[in-house]
């Protein structure tokens, strides 16, 4: 890296004239504006707005915001100017990518999916009521579904033969509570979404810095900061979640925080192995010739090329978080106070023998959401990565 | 500088782990309160005696008012010289309450590896054999279907069809049957079915990918001009060097599993093994439980990984042991 010299030779090159040294790109301006005014946000909620008044209550929004909402807002502004801007700056890219893509059918269909769950799951809540207790409604039946008189009290549709029939006022039935089981799906999204976005942010930064950091030091730094991602791979991470919760109480924060925390050896592994690999290229070596420092050649040259595996490897460890969020859920042992996926299905295992739609609804629609992910995965790591082999799926 | 000299520095390194997981799963339970002692504290408080004086008892009794560094050498000599405790809640040691549980997840632990290993490879090799045919579309959607259902909820549902809805197998699992007897086969088909299905998918992926690079392979058509029977091409051409890469993944792979998908199944199947023993220590808070299953499950990853690094590096002969 013969960059940190004082460039007065003949041959250096003034990158400020060229203008591509650290001009700031609409993207930074972007994410430096929306962080700012996150930050200004986040010190209103703290220091003005008195403890139990919800946030917003000056502009009449009565919700209040939590530690996770800032984090999970924080990695929707990351997403959308380092995600989807991109894609719109580089159209071209974009449709060559949109080409590849399209010829994985099940993967489009799995992108169309996520992109409901994403979009209902952020602003459905902003328009549909939240499920509330109405004991009189309990054990609903689904439309098309119909269940024995004697477990409803109110029947909302017909009763046919002494049993109620679902109707489309609780489309996919009511809990025991007389939930309303369509909405607590459609507030469960937006926990999804949180759990995916914040997890997977913790995963990226984490990963990526130790992953560059170890390929670019060297030496003892890459030997302690791998030896520390091996331990961490041979920690059963679901045993981990238990005895952390068991000794902590499972709030949506934490086990947030403890997927983000505990998941990124992965990133972190592809990462170095890419970065080692790539520092060999001859780009690289060019770039470098050519007086680039190395936050830039890690920056524009080393992430942007490891991104289709951090993708990929991504897009395989959201199911997981997902996952491990509704086993906690089921043993009894997530954070109850969250309309979650799977506090919903562990809510319906007492009532299966007779009101299945409990557990089976929230379960085919995290089944959905985990295949999804798993079709995208490998639609994306046909699609981006050139090299890899194409497999087509359909 | 071989391969004795590597394998040395593995297991020695087996150890470091292992021992770096104690240390934090101590630091876990010892930065946190103690259950029993608060506990202990509630009780004196509902029968009028001194809260503060009963805490204090309690954490005398489980010697928590030694120093620190005192308590933590006590706990990694306890756990290395197997002294892992006493159970509050099933009065029996804590090697002991293990030990019967392990009993029971054998029993399902071991149709299922050997299925997942038998099955996994040669359906891979069968997708393979016939890429994009329909066959291989049935499989890799089989498999895309296996790792993507929950465990526990594919467990509910067949228990609900065929337990509850058909009546063909029983709801409870029965303890009282002998491990080979046809009723033992028909109560752990559900579990071993759900198991088999939720990690055979991997298998089966990495074995198709794998074997179709060799499919092409110079060698096997040399074998193929040969004459050499098509059996005897997939058997010993294509599913020997596929093998190599599966194997390492495929150890580390399934112990993983083993822990995590344990716990949930033996929990919707009511099967009162390891993860169940785990999941009740929890419920009823008996902190030595908790920590002996833990240790018991990191341990059997840790052992996991080692053997698959050796393995890879036995089979593999291009792997230099040097840079490890």
């Amino acid at each position: 890296m013969a960059t940190d010299e004082p460039s007065t030779r003949f041959d250096s090159v003034d990158w400020e004239e060229i203008g591509g040294g650290r001009e700031l790109t609409t993207n930074f301006i972007g994410v430096a504006v929306s962080v700012g005014a996150l930050f200004v946000l986040v010190l209103y909620d703290v220091f003005v707005v008195p403890g139990d008044t919800p946030t917003f209550a000056a502009v009449g929004w009565g919700y209040d915001v939590t530690g996770l909402d800032w984090l999970f807002a924080l990695s929707l502004v990351l997403f959308g100017f380092y995600g989807v801007l991109p894609l719109y700056q580089n159209a071209r890219m974009t449709r060559y990518y949109w080409r590849e893509f399209r010829r994985n059918r099940p993967a489009v269909a799995s992108l169309a999916f996520l992109t409901a769950v994403f979009v209902i799951g952020l602003l459905g809540p902003l328009f549909i009521p939240s499920p509330t207790v109405d004991l009189f409604a309990k054990y609903q039946p689904p439309v098309g579904f119909e269940v024995a008189r004697t477990y409803v009290i109110n029947c909302a549709g017909p009763v046919v033969n002494g049993a109620c029939q679902g109707t489309w006022q609780y489309p996919l039935g009511t809990t025991q509570n007389g939930r309303d089981i369509f909405r607590m799906i459609v507030y469960g999204m937006q926990v999804t979404m949180k759990l995916a976005f914040v997890a997977t942010l913790i995963v990226i930064v984490i990963g990526t810095a130790v992953g560059t950091v170890s390929a670019y030091m060297g030496g003892m730094v890459d030997e302690v900061l791998m030896r520390y991602v091996d331990i961490q791979q041979s920690f059963p991470t679901l045993i981990l979640y238990l005895l952390v919760v068991y000794t902590y109480g499972g709030s949506l924060l934490l086990l947030v925080l403890l997927f983000g925390l505990f998941s990124w050896e992965g990133t972190a592994r592809y990462v170095r192995s890419n970065a080692l690999a790539k520092t060999e290229e001859e780009y690289i070596k060019a770039v470098q010739l050519s007086g680039a420092s190395v936050y830039r050649v890690i920056r524009r040259h080393i992430i942007p090329n490891t991104t289709s595996s951090i993708v990929t490897d991504l897009t395989l460890l959201i199911p997981g978080f997902l996952l491990a969020e509704a086993q906690l859920a089921f043993l009894g042992l997530g954070d109850s106070t969250v309309p979650s996926w799977g506090q919903l299905i562990a809510a319906g295992r007492s009532d299966l023998s007779f009101a299945p739609w409990i557990t089976l609804m929230p379960g085919f629609v995290l089944f959905f959401t985990i295949l999804a992910f798993n079709f995208l995965g490998d639609a994306l790591l046909d699609a981006i990565n050139p090299e890899a082999q194409a497999e087509a799926e359909s | 500088m071989g391969l004795g000299w590597y394998i040395t520095r593995r297991v020695a390194w087996a150890f470091v782990v292992t021992f770096v997981i104690v240390s934090i799963t101590w630091g876990l339970l010892a930065a946190s309160p103690d259950p029993q002692v608060s506990q202990a504290a509630t009780q004196a408080a509902l029968q009028g005696g001194n809260p503060a004086e009963a805490q204090e008892r309690a954490r005398e009794l489980r010697g928590l008012d030694a120093p620190l560094y005192q308590r933590y050498i006590d706990y990694v000599t306890g756990v290395y010289t197997l002294d892992w405790g006493w159970s509050q809640t099933r009065n029996q040691p804590v090697t002991e309450a293990i030990l019967d549980a392990l009993y029971y997840t054998i029993q399902y632990s071991i149709p299922w590896t050997v299925l997942v290993v038998l099955l996994g490879p040669l359906v891979g090799l069968y997708s393979s054999a016939n890429q994009y045919s329909w066959k291989d579309h049935a499989a890799t959607g089989f498999a895309f279907f296996g790792y993507a259902i929950p465990n526990f909820f594919f467990g509910i549902i067949l228990l609900l069809i065929f337990g509850v809805q058909l009546g063909w197998i029983p709801v409870i699992y029965n303890t009282d049957v002998p491990v080979f007897s046809v009723a033992n086969a028909i109560q752990l088909a559900m579990p071993v079915f759900v198991l088999v299905t939720g990690s055979i998918g991997a298998v089966m992926r990495v074995s198709r990918n794998e074997s179709s690079e060799f499919m092409q392979a110079d060698f096997v058509k040399t074998a193929k001009a040969k004459g050499v029977s098509q059996l005897r091409i997939y058997g010993r051409h294509v599913l020997r060097p596929t093998m190599v890469p599966l194997s390492t993944t495929i150890v580390g792979y399934l112990l993983f599993l083993f822990v995590g998908s344990s716990l949930l199944v033996e929990v919707v199947f009511s099967i009162p093994g390891l993860g169940r023993l785990l999941y009740r220590a929890i419920i009823a808070q008996d902190t030595s439980v908790v920590l002996g299953t833990t240790l018991f499950f990191t341990f059997v990853a840790t052992v996991g990984n080692l053997i698959q690094d050796l393995v890879y590096t036995v089979l593999d002969p291009r792997i230099n042991f040097d840079d490890r």
